[in-house]
């Protein structure tokens, strides 16, 4: 803006008008855009979203449908990532297992952040001996694994369909993301602007409700892409142990587990459905780094 | 200190208590009973006279407390599918190659890991950097299973230099270990490279710099040291991450260990066992989760007063 401009500016609009203010959000979207590292991922995360539900509309192929005649096929014009031992196409089936793997990916995700905001904020929140309760207990699990008790979960419900997985994934992955929500919380609670809403009189829950939760909400978008990788890893260990969501379904990880027996002779079996979990993770984890740095500049790495 | 230690002990015996609670009522939840699953039909009487060995007719909360009293007295009692074998005997025979194949895989990852997270750090923005920076992106991103069937592919099936699976010679041992090594391994390097960064901007290593102390010195003495604290506390979650990762590289390997036999037990019903484990593994990670604690407040005397 030019000086002239600005001399217009401060001549002709009257000295109450609000200046153009920029929101953090704002702020943060353009921090985000200058990292090009996480444009990039961002783009092909996006990417990988739009072919997984395009693809399968558009396929000439039944992704279901067996033929033995064309089965151990390699990539081909017809059949871009080759076909399986049951003569499918790899196409339209990766597609849809992407469908699976993501969609489980935000579904035990958002669950992990449920379970973590619910747990973190009411320590966070209520503070004292429940506060200190609450976190010496997951001070003692910090870092239990969580793949057990997924397996003893799916064990239970024995047929796996798309909540059992969300549930058995989620089950013993929360305690990080409660701690962060807990940190936040109590970070917050000193703050000028909620100590004079007490005073005043603002009832708690709309203390909680409107000054504390809503400035989470940054490092929960932060979380979500943190929580991914894992998850999405997840699912496709359980599927390769043979644990999965039940067939004809397939997730990336149960097709890969397809892959597993001929991968001396079909190697791109297993390969095509381990690279798309590899993109996936890999991207998740450049846009974590790139909405931390954006969001939350203070901890910038150096 | 003592006050602290004190502290997380006396609280690390609830949370064993929840956890062994939360297994055994999950475990409750499976539908079936390991006695009703055979096909040849057992006399009324002999059902009754198991149930009633292996306290299957007692109420949940008495179950629990024999299993507790087992637990605390290093029994895990018999295992319901393999008759003549207690879950001791499984975990006396399975446990040490896993422990084996764990250690040896944070060996790879302290081995490569912390050297190229320190060398990136010494060299910032330079091609080792970069590089190892992107082995590292890439060391978390690709699915383990991905990692093992390339290495058979090519190390052992195509150029036959080491064993494709199983667990006896040395050589069996390499390409398991390497496999599950890979992630710490890219968490190291990460980790110190970061930790090495922030503490090379640090006053005294700056002031050790300007009274003339060699640069070689000043890195050993005055930046390793401290940005190797991060990596104590850093091993309790790559415990996790090591125990989740053997259940895959073992089951590919052919590894006859605790995460291999976990996934047997729990399609074949062997509750026993299963809780076995899962209590087994739990207890590990709490008391690994402990000795951190108390370690890197032993190391870093400024986190005992935040931690009160």
């Amino acid at each position: 803006m030019s000086a002239t401009q600005i001399a217009g500016r401060m001549a002709g609009v009257d000295a109450g008008a609000p200046i153009r203010q920029s929101s953090l959000w704002q702020d943060a979207w353009r921090r985000y855009l200058r990292n090009r590292g996480a444009v990039a991922a961002g783009a092909v995360f996006l990417l990988l979203v739009v072919w997984c539900l395009v693809a399968p509309l558009v396929s000439p192929h039944d992704p279901n449908e067996v033929d033995f005649a064309s089965a151990y096929q390699g990539p081909s014009w017809s059949h871009p990532f080759g076909t399986d031992q049951f003569g499918r196409d790899l196409f339209t089936r990766a597609a849809l297992g992407g469908r699976i793997s993501i969609g489980i990916g935000f579904g035990a995700t958002l669950a992990i952040l449920g379970i973590g905001v619910v747990y973190g904020a009411i320590s966070g929140f209520v503070g004292g001996k429940l506060d200190n309760a609450l976190m010496r207990f997951l001070d003692a699990l910090y870092g239990l694994p969580y793949l057990p008790f997924a397996i003893l979960a799916l064990a239970i419900v024995g047929t796996v369909d798309f909540w059992t997985m969300v549930v058995a994934l989620s089950i013993a992955s929360w305690f990080i993301t409660a701690r962060v929500v807990r940190g936040q919380i109590i970070i917050l609670k000193e703050n000028d602007y909620v100590r004079a809403a007490k005073a005043v009189g603002v009832r708690w829950y709309a203390i909680l409700g409107r000054h504390l939760l809503p400035n989470t909400l940054g490092v929960l978008v932060i979380t979500i892409f943190l929580e991914l990788p894992g998850v999405i890893l997840g699912e496709a260990f359980l599927s390769f142990l043979g644990l999965g969501i039940n067939p004809p379904d397939a997730s990336w990880g149960s097709m890969a587990q397809d892959g597993r027996d001929s991968y001396r002779a079909h190697p791109h079996i297993i390969i095509i459905p381990s690279l798309a979990i590899a993109t996936l993770v890999l991207c998740a984890n450049f846009i974590a780094d790139g909405l931390r740095d954006a969001l939350d500049p203070r901890t910038k790495e150096t | 200190m003592a006050a602290y230690i004190i502290r997380r002990l006396v609280w690390t015996v609830p949370v064993v208590l929840l956890v062994i609670l939360m297994t055994f009522l999950l475990m409750k939840q499976i539908e079936g009973n390991p006695f009703r699953q055979t096909e040849r039909a057992v006399p009324a009487a002999v059902q009754a006279n198991l149930e009633r060995k292996f306290s299957l007719d007692r109420p949940w909360y008495v179950q629990y407390a024999n299993y507790v009293k087992g637990v605390a007295t290093g029994d895990l009692g018999p295992s319901l599918v393999l008759r003549d074998r207690t879950v001791n005997d499984i975990v006396k025979e399975q446990f040490p190659r896993s422990v084996e194949l764990g250690l040896l895989a944070f060996g790879w990852a302290v081995l490569l890991g912390v050297p190229a997270g320190v060398l990136a750090a010494l060299k910032p923005n330079s091609r080792f950097d970069y590089g190892s920076m992107l082995f590292s992106n890439v060391g978390f991103a690709l699915p383990n299973f991905l990692v093992a069937t390339l290495l058979i592919y090519f190390v052992s099936v195509k150029w036959g230099l080491l064993p494709t699976s199983g667990w006896t010679t040395w050589q069996h041992k390499i390409l398991p270990s390497f496999t599950l090594g890979l992630v710490p391994m890219a968490y190291f390097a990460r980790l110190v490279r970061g930790t090495m960064l922030e503490t090379l901007q640090q006053d005294y290593v700056r002031t050790a710099k300007a009274k003339g102390l060699r640069w070689r010195r000043v890195v050993t003495v005055h930046v390793l040291r401290n940005s190797l604290i991060p990596v104590v506390t850093a091993a309790a979650p790559l415990l996790g991450y090591i125990i989740t990762g053997s259940f895959i590289v073992e089951n590919i390997f052919a590894v006859p260990g605790i995460g291999r036999y976990y996934v047997t037990a729990v399609s074949a019903r062997d509750y026993s066992v299963v809780m076995g484990l899962t209590v087994l593994l739990s207890v590990i990670v709490i008391v690994a989760n402990l000795v951190v604690d108390i370690l890197y407040g032993i190391l870093d005397p400024r986190t005992q007063e935040a931690r009160g």
